[in-house]
């Protein structure tokens, strides 16, 4: 327990810092835009703050700080109408049949040739949230699986259930993006799409 | 250790979780001698290495750094 205002304002100033451009980055991602996004950190910065005297020194501030994150994206900007702007989860979630061909190269090389930082962060922007939560936090963030169950209050199992599935949804998309492109630039655009129909 | 059995532990094999070091040392084998799945590994592991650096590059806008320094001062 920090004993006054000037300890707890330079403690939380030492291990808020270091986070920020996680918690932003992460703020980006749920909200889709910058404006909410620096509204959500802001709002988390004040609410933790408040609720210093019951972080424990020496314990996971990084979890917890992003415990109300989450907390506060849930409870104030997630709306559910967010979700009727989506596709449906068995649509995004249908493995992809059709694998164009590249010429001298693998189909998984030519997406990892391909992605871009835009397409990246769009197709996270358009996975459902309580997939895009699972899959930020422990593949970009790098919190373990038992962290973010922590973070999430959710079972370590949903964890996982979730992350294998945010993993495909993604993977769909991203493999969308590069077939679009690479038939694009080789002008087969109208025989790619042909197939998916 | 079978392909099937490797393929369904790829995810916390990359992640780095929940695998005993016998069960990575299974993995690890089955990667030497299998060329399938080490290209099906290979593949992931470049992949979200790829999705994790360009979501890192993310930066911190000024003016937020700026409010936050604000906010702090404020308390």
């Amino acid at each position: 327990m920090l004993k006054t205002k000037d300890e707890q304002k330079k403690l939380y100033q030492e291990l808020l810092l270091p986070e920020l451009g996680a918690l932003f980055r992460t703020a980006l991602r749920m909200t889709r835009n910058r404006e909410d996004a620096e509204d959500l950190v802001q709002e988390t910065i004040t609410k933790a703050f408040a609720a210093i005297e019951r972080f424990e020194k020496g314990t996971n501030f990084r979890a917890w700080i992003f415990k109300i994150l989450t907390n506060t994206f849930i409870n104030n900007y997630y709306r559910v109408r967010e979700r009727d702007k989506l596709p449906s989860l068995d649509e995004m979630e249908e493995e992809t049949s059709f694998q164009p061909a590249f010429e001298g190269i693998s189909p998984e090389q030519a997406l990892l040739n391909t992605l871009t930082k835009e397409d990246i962060q769009n197709a996270i922007d358009n996975i459902p949230i309580e997939f895009k939560s699972v899959v930020v936090l422990t593949l970009v963030e790098g919190f373990s699986y038992k962290e973010t169950a922590d973070i999430l209050d959710i079972p370590i199992g949903t964890v996982m259930s979730r992350l294998y599935r945010g993993r495909k949804i993604l993977q769909n998309i991203l493999w969308e993006y590069s077939s679009q492109k690479n038939s694009i630039e080789k002008g087969t655009n109208e025989e790619w799409t042909a197939k998916k129909q | 250790m079978d392909c099937k059995e490797a393929v369904a532990k790829l995810y916390l094999y990359l992640d780095g979780e929940v695998l005993t070091p016998q069960e990575r040392k299974e993995i690890e084998e089955h990667l030497k001698l299998c060329r399938k799945c080490c290209e099906k590994f290979e593949f992931e592991r470049n992949l979200w290495n790829i999705i994790k650096a360009k979501c890192l590059d993310t930066p911190v806008p000024s003016t937020l750094i700026s409010k936050v320094v604000s906010v702090i001062n404020s308390f």
